[in-house]
């Protein structure tokens, strides 16, 4: 009898704990991702699609389920979707888990793959840069052969035979694009999470910090800084003579590329996350209030501010004198560039994260269910769709 | 506006801007701020806090009344209700007050865990779905992302040491608040809880990012605290036992009142184990559920008759 009692107490106070804890869990977790899922955009080159899908837990996530840590990258036939190869990135375990944090370090790629060459490159939130043979998909070279970096969240840009990159740890790498080998690295002042981008012999960086970066390409050395009111992880746009970046202050900023001097600044709402697009002397920013500014790009002068309804996270792509935008709930429009008018050509109604790609009259949307879709960039037409996990 | 927008609007909103605020007015230091907001909302919600823990404790005090109620109408539920609702009554104990303030504050604690969660922000995706919840304040702006790193801590991650100290200042928390039961079953379950509470939290906390621990572990200490303004070190030291303070001591004697005059109140034979353990309660510091008011009717009309014994007890000034 006193057994049975003991026993009684025993399952009640249990049931309550565990009851407790998975409230606790559920309660506390919701709304925030467990692990970092990634999703590259595409790039296109030589007929051939790169993606990186996003890594997701096959439970759908919730906090109980072990994080996903395994990634890929996926060469695929522009045409039809028709698949190539695949490459296994390998991400590290964890020893547990349940919770809100995860230890596993996922192999989850954000940055769009770069092609030069025969190789194509890819750095993951594992802190591993991958160096693929296009043709067979063998791995050429890894970056760090031993160990990992901190997570890589930007994207890379191959210039002067270098790969060029930017880390959580704070800073700047230069790989050999050939053998991998480090060229330099730069450390500056906080994580940065922004693609580099190069124009002439100089790189530009943007940072948490709150500075956006020109260093020299050949060594690392600084050319000269600039100081926002906020981080900066969007990636810098070069235009004629000069610098185009938007940051977490609200604001874009117009620089002269040789010297770092302000030309002029828009305040919007929200962040700026994306890359700016420049076409005839204009030039188009998204950003997370829902609009794409037309700006003039000598004097920054408003063209038009147009309302897509929802942030814009994902880079845009110019295609036949529009550009195409999608936001991240997923409708992609066309802005007509001699207009400025905003056409809706497709809503997949999925979020849509990864930067578009455009090839030969289409439209890649890699979105965060992880479905490609390949869209006819006049009429928006579907064209094919496929999931890729 | 659905149901989550209105939560956003209310809860989730203020929560993240004030704790950005914070953090930004101390030093860009994350770690500082979660332990000055959850001191703040601690000391926002210590009325309705102590309230429930002295609601609590009267109605740990009358277990063993109620356990005496239940045996003797263990075959007249209807009866059983009846005298059970007239024993607090008269007792000036409400069920309701030990739920209540604690109802009240549930969505204020998940409002915080979340808050302390979504502005971590460790990953693209959380930054993304961060920027839905941003007032258009330029600070805020300017703010962000914040620095995850505090003291040797990386916020984002689990940390054993601060595992452990959850897990210590929880049972040091449970202990104090604990009051030695009549009733085996009951004194095995709260032995049960004492233990596995703090072990399973200590375990959680591990897998938790360490920004939610601190939370955890200025909560407890807070409590800690509270409990001790309350009844000192209750069931952790007895001979260090607080003196109650006034307003416990005159709802001791509203229940041995209760006691002392059982054909008043409920019908209740009160067991000398009873008192015995009313003495310990005495010695943990007992809580008043309530914040004022007279006697209920039936108590006043007790403090005119003589009295039977007990006649050192105070009066009521």
């Amino acid at each position: 009898m006193r057994i049975r009692n003991n026993n009684a107490v025993v399952a009640k106070v249990s049931l309550l704990v565990v009851l407790l804890l998975v409230g606790l869990t559920v309660l506390g977790c919701y709304g925030t991702k467990t692990s970092p899922e990634g999703g590259s955009g595409g790039t296109v080159a030589d007929g051939t699609l790169f993606l990186a899908p996003s890594v997701k837990a096959a439970g759908g996530g919730f906090s109980c389920t072990p994080a996903a840590v395994d990634g890929k990258l996926v060469a695929l036939s522009a045409a039809d979707g028709t698949r190539f190869w695949e490459v296994p990135l390998e991400g590290s375990r964890s020893s547990g888990g349940f919770g809100c944090s995860s230890t596993a370090t996922p192999a989850a790629i954000y940055g769009s793959p770069a092609v030069a060459g025969d190789l194509v490159y890819v750095g993951g939130y594992n802190g591993k840069i991958y160096a693929i043979n296009i043709a067979s998909g063998a791995v050429r070279w890894v970056y760090p052969r031993e160990g990992n970096l901190e997570p890589i969240i930007g994207g890379m840009v191959v210039a002067m035979d270098r790969v060029y990159f930017g880390c959580s740890d704070g800073k700047v790498y230069a790989l050999d694009a050939g053998t991998g080998d480090k060229q330099w690295e730069v450390p500056l002042g906080d994580k940065i999470w922004a693609t580099p981008a190069v124009s002439g012999e100089t790189l530009y960086i943007g940072c948490f910090d709150k500075k956006l970066y020109a260093l020299s390409a050949a060594d690392g050395t600084e050319r000269w800084e600039f100081v926002a009111e906020g981080a900066i992880v969007s990636t810098p746009l070069v235009y004629n003579d000069t610098v185009y970046i938007g940051s977490f202050d609200r604001n874009f900023y117009a620089l002269d590329a040789a010297s770092g001097h302000l030309k002029w600044q828009l305040p919007a709402e929200k962040w700026f996350w994306t890359k700016a697009v420049a076409y005839n002397g204009t030039i188009y920013a998204g950003c997370f209030d829902g609009k794409v500014y037309a700006l003039g790009a000598e004097n920054g002068q408003e063209l038009a501010a147009i309302d897509l309804g929802s942030a814009v996270y994902s880079w845009p792509v110019l295609f036949d004198g529009r550009v195409i935008v999608a936001t991240e709930e997923g409708e992609i429009y066309a802005i007509d560039a001699a207009s400025n008018q905003g056409t809706l050509l497709s809503d997949i109604g999925e979020v849509v994260y990864a930067p578009l790609s455009a090839e030969g009259g289409v439209i890649y949307v890699y979105s965060q269910e992880q479905n490609l879709y390949a869209l006819n960039a006049d009429s928006g037409a579907n064209l094919w769709n496929l999931t890729i996990k | 506006m659905g149901i989550g927008d209105i939560w956003n609007l209310i809860a989730m909103q203020p929560m993240i801007n004030t704790l950005i605020v914070l953090t930004n007015a101390l030093f860009n230091n994350f770690g500082v701020a979660i332990i000055v907001l959850t001191i703040a909302v601690n000391g926002v919600m210590f009325p309705l806090t102590i309230k429930q823990v002295r609601a609590s404790k009267a109605m740990q005090d009358l277990q063993p009344k109620i356990a005496e109620l239940q045996k003797k109408y263990a075959k007249d539920k209807e009866k059983l209700a009846k005298e059970q609702m007239r024993l607090f009554k008269e007792s000036g104990v409400s069920p309701a007050g030990c739920l209540l303030p604690l109802v009240i504050q549930m969505p204020i604690w998940i409002a915080l865990f979340q808050s302390i969660m979504r502005v971590l922000a460790v990953i693209p995706e959380n930054l993304v779905g961060l920027s839905g919840f941003l007032y258009s304040w330029p600070i805020v702006y300017s703010t962000l992302p914040l620095e995850n790193h505090f003291l040797w801590l990386n916020l984002a991650t689990g940390d054993i040491f601060l595992a452990l100290l959850v897990g210590g200042t929880m049972w040091v928390q449970q202990k104090m608040v604990m009051t030695p039961s009549a009733d085996p079953k009951q004194q095995s379950q709260s032995s049960m809880m004492l233990w596995m509470m703090p072990i399973m939290f200590a375990w959680l906390t591990m897998t938790f990012p360490s920004g939610l621990a601190i939370f955890w572990v200025t909560s407890n200490i807070f409590r800690i605290g509270m409990q001790y303004f309350i009844g000192g070190w209750g069931g952790l030291v007895k001979s260090g036992a607080k003196k109650p303070a006034g307003r416990d001591k005159k709802y001791k004697e509203r229940i041995a009142q209760v006691e002392e005059f059982p054909s008043l109140g409920a019908d209740i034979v009160v067991p000398s184990s009873t008192r015995e353990e009313g003495s310990s309660d005495e010695e943990s510091g007992g809580k008043r559920p309530d914040s004022g008011g007279g006697y209920t009717k039936s108590l006043r009309a007790a403090r005119r008759q003589p009295r039977r014994g007990r006649s050192n007890r105070r009066k009521r000034g």
